[in-house]
């Protein structure tokens, strides 16, 4: 299935917006993982995610697409 | 005041001390109020090894940014008797001395307003998707981490 991920902060500057097609990834938690290993340090950061523009506390399903975002943490005002 | 259609709070810049004066100045006709309480966050000259912060550059996810806000709004004016609730944060790059958030709350008593105020700006810094790159005079630069 096709999954779009967009990422923000310093995640964007070593993870750029794509379209990623996989296989065998249901879930955010299976994500998460694929992509931590693909961009190291990505792993080193408390980042929340945001499935459809929602952003979730819990591990999600995914079906094709859905648009994932990396989010790492705020820091406005 | 409850409004229901989703505000925008983002403006490209600074936030200049003419549109604050403007904005308070439009209160006068509002005789219901007796308080305002105000906070405004301006970008600070942080020193990392003896380099300083030029300017943050401001990012954000807008739509759950907006949507979010949204929600805190709704919430706020049913904790607390506002009149009115403004909220302005900048996006773009904001040099060192500048204003970067404006949160602007009225109400009959000066209680209300001044607690509203501290919980928007708490709950904003917390919860909207909003990051800020510190641009050093160097042009290298960190990400800003909220305390």
């Amino acid at each position: 299935m096709e999954i779009e991920i967009i990422s923000f902060g310093k995640i964007a500057e070593f993870m750029a917006n794509r379209r990623l097609t996989v296989d065998g990834i249901e879930t955010t938690a299976q994500l998460k993982d694929l992509l931590e290993k693909e961009f190291p340090a990505l792993a080193d950061i408390k980042y929340k995610l945001a499935v459809n523009k929602t952003i979730i506390q819990e591990t999600a399903e995914l079906k094709s697409g859905d648009i994932v975002a990396f989010m790492p943490p705020f820091s406005g005002g | 005041m409850n409004e229901k259609k989703i505000k925008n709070i983002f403006v490209s810049g600074p936030i200049t001390p003419a549109f604050i004066a403007d904005s308070i100045a439009k209160h006068s006709a509002k005789t219901d109020i007796g308080g305002h309480s105000i906070f405004m966050g301006q970008v600070r000259k942080d020193e990392l090894n003896g380099k300083f912060v030029a300017a943050i550059e401001y990012t954000t996810f807008e739509e759950i940014a907006l949507a979010k806000m949204h929600e805190i709004r709704e919430a706020i004016f049913e904790k607390y008797p506002l009149n009115c609730m403004h909220v302005h944060h900048s996006l773009g790059t904001i040099k060192a001395g500048e204003i970067c958030l404006f949160v602007f709350t009225s109400s009959a008593h000066r209680k209300p307003a001044i607690d509203a105020c501290t919980e928007i700006v708490e709950r904003l810094k917390a919860e909207l998707p909003i990051w800020g790159k510190e641009l050093f005079e160097d042009e290298t630069h960190q990400w800003k981490e909220n305390k």
